[in-house]
């Protein structure tokens, strides 16, 4: 984990083809964002602060470019206080402080020969920056199962397209709530067994519920790693 | 009311002429002025940077704090750095680490066996009897004042678990060697680097070869901020422990001031206390607190500017020295860079060679009388120490050279206070020593 730094970052980009979720890419205004796959990142809004006062306010995201990437991006939805005044004061060409980097998603022990990536929404971004790093190769067996609400929500077809190039190994499974009902962790574990290592990301109920279901079905709680925040 | 910036802002120019009145302006006098081994050199920013904290009244690890970790990251080009009050803050901080729970088989346990040296300071060694484990002293090289690699290799057993040794006043110890050792008998590798923050082994910086490394910043090292260190690690696991256990074994890592950094504050599991328990106050390590204030890094990070020069100038200052004594090889033994460094030289070190017609105490008082600062190689020999001799330690194989050096070793400053004026006084100081003998 690099030690964490404070950026001046431009918001170069923002995509939204849904209402109310947002994918901002953000270039530094020096340097390069450090941090390695998985991590997040803290955003700043305030105007008032000029990188040399105390960090204001900030919110987490996780970053879903590869480390490599020039700019990261991050998405987010609209779900409370700090996300409402980030959909009103951020534009393309605004000014925003990150800090990063945060989290070690990736850095836990973890098998590489068999690996199950489930996510719910935009939980599926953490992944995503590894899925574009070239560190994706090692996996000899990586298992995504990304649920979202339906196949509009599934905003992220150029990185899964990349991942696929970068590791040809990877099994992708896309269940849409519309149309194919929601996870089921039964299925998952009953296709990927008890040695598997189990990443989870997504809405914090989900990853309980999956989590306590996979201790029952005698997965090793050290191969369960989750990426749950509040 | 006055406007508080407006304030700030004649605060800092008057402390700027503050700096010009107090400090700018120093003159040497031969035989009144000191020629130290040591001192702070600084201009007027480190003092402006030491009000602006003391303005902010942040008081503990803020902005400047990581603006000073920043800085020494990037210069050494690794992942971590965590400050805190002393070098011998991080040389526990650093050994702490290496005891903890979460590292498995691979912890330190109390009676596993360190290798060390005794011709060194304290503080590389007091950690190893803190935590129960066994000091192994190797003896060290004439020349390079550094371990013996081949006492070093078989000074190792089945309980050996750790190296833990400084490069001695600058000069590194032989990284290639040391780290085979530890591959090889898989071995953790702290490296004290107190004394040499910007020398060089084979091009790279050393304090990032070991598992972890320590710098300290008390006035005498490369940089200063009064009393200060830092523990370097590329290592997340070892940084999150060193955090630990500098800020009283807490798990969280947020910085003071900082809350819910990792977004999962309120939503986790620990020990046996009730879900969610605030993160804030879960402890995972028996620690200390040994945070470093933002005024010191303050005066860090304006230190920091200075480093590169500060190093070419011991590096210069080591050369002139080197001049002057070279002049008498059949009384000193002068030292030598270890094979493939460049070392930014913490001081000059002699030793007087046997059978001379004076020996160390002699001409270090009589140089002290002059005003030129002498100091021994802090120790000596480390189990002659009166706090050393009862503890449970064990000497390799012989400490022949140690001894040696405890009685007829000293060493001169090379710090980047120095000047030609010095230079040319200490050469006449000793060319009339050796004159009237």
């Amino acid at each position: 984990m690099s030690i964490v730094k404070k950026y001046k970052a431009e918001v170069i980009a923002i995509d939204s083809f849904i209402d109310g979720v947002y994918t901002l890419t953000l270039a530094p205004e020096k340097g390069r964002f450090r941090y390695s796959p998985g991590q997040f990142l803290h955003l700043a809004i305030d105007t008032e602060y000029d990188g040399a006062s105390q960090w204001p306010n900030s919110r987490c995201f996780s970053l879903q470019t590869s480390p490599d990437e020039t700019y990261a991006k991050i998405t987010y939805a609209v779900n409370g206080e700090f996300t409402h005044q980030m959909e009103n004061a951020i534009k393309p060409g605004s000014e925003v402080w990150v800090k990063l980097p945060y989290g070690e998603l990736f850095d836990q022990e973890h098998s590489r020969s068999h690996t199950v990536f489930i996510s719910g929404g935009t939980g599926i971004t953490p992944y995503l920056s590894l899925f574009t790093d070239s560190s994706f190769a090692e996996y000899q067996k990586p298992v995504l199962y990304a649920g979202f609400r339906s196949r509009i929500f599934n905003l992220y077809s150029n990185e899964l397209r990349r991942a696929a190039t970068i590791n040809r190994n990877l099994v992708e499974n896309y269940i849409y709530q519309d149309t194919d009902g929601i996870l089921n962790i039964d299925d998952i574990f009953a296709e990927n067994g008890v040695y598997a290592s189990y990443f989870i990301s997504g809405p914090p109920v989900m990853i309980k519920s999956f989590k306590k279901a996979l201790i029952l079905k005698g997965v090793d709680e050290k191969n369960i790693l989750t990426d749950d925040w509040e | 009311m006055q406007d508080h910036k407006q304030l700030r802002r004649e605060i800092i120019e008057k402390t700027k002429e503050y700096y010009q009145a107090r400090f700018a302006h120093s003159v040497f006098e031969e035989g009144r002025s000191k020629v130290n081994y040591a001192g702070r050199v600084f201009d007027e920013q480190e003092i402006v940077n030491a009000v602006e904290a003391s303005l902010d009244f942040w008081l503990t690890e803020g902005r400047f704090s990581e603006e000073f970790a920043e800085k020494i990251a990037d210069f050494l080009g690794v992942d971590n750095v965590l400050l805190t009050n002393s070098g011998s803050s991080a040389n526990l901080l650093a050994f702490s680490a290496l005891t903890s729970e979460k590292l498995g088989d691979k912890r330190l346990k109390p009676g596993d066996e360190v290798i060390s040296v005794a011709a060194g300071f304290p503080a590389t060694v007091t950690p190893i009897i803190q935590y129960g484990l066994v000091p192994v002293f190797v003896d060290v090289d004439i020349n390079t004042y550094n371990i013996d690699i081949e006492q070093a290799e078989k000074a190792i057993t089945s309980k050996t678990r750790c190296i833990f040794i400084a490069h001695t006043l600058g000069n590194p110890f032989n990284l290639d060697a040391i780290m085979e050792l530890a591959n090889k008998h898989n071995l953790w590798v702290i490296e004290d680097n107190c004394d040499a923050f910007g020398s060089k082994y084979k091009g790279k910086y050393t304090g990032t070869f070991g598992h972890l490394s320590t710098i300290s910043f008390y006035p005498a090292h490369h940089i200063t901020t009064g009393e200060g260190g830092a523990i370097i690690t590329n290592n997340p696991l070892l940084a999150q422990l060193v955090r630990a256990f500098r800020d009283w074994g807490r798990d969280c890592y947020c910085m003071g001031g900082e809350n819910n950094t990792c977004g999962k504050r309120f939503s986790q599991q620990f020990g046996n206390l009730p879900f969610g328990y605030d993160h804030k106050y879960v402890y995972s390590e028996i620690g200390f607190n040994l945070k470093m204030t933002d005024i010191q890094a303050a005066i860090g990070v304006a230190q920091m500017d200075k480093l590169e020069l500060f190093c070419e100038k011991r590096k210069e200052n080591f050369k002139k020295h080197y001049a002057i004594f070279s002049k008498y090889p059949q009384f000193f033994s002068l030292p030598t860079a270890t094979e493939g460094s460049d070392p930014a030289w913490f001081a000059f070190i002699v030793t007087v060679k046997e059978n001379t017609r004076f020996n160390r105490d002699e001409i270090t008082r009589h140089l002290n009388s002059k005003l030129i600062e002498t100091r021994n190689l802090f120790a000596g020999n480390m189990t002659k120490q009166p706090a050393f001799v009862d503890k449970n330690w064990r000497i390799a194989d012989n400490l022949n050279v140690t001894d040696n050096i405890m009685n007829n070793t000293f060493f001169l400053g090379t710090y980047p206070g120095l000047t030609d004026e010095m230079f040319t006084y200490e050469e006449r100081v000793l060319d009339e020593y050796i004159a009237g003998l």
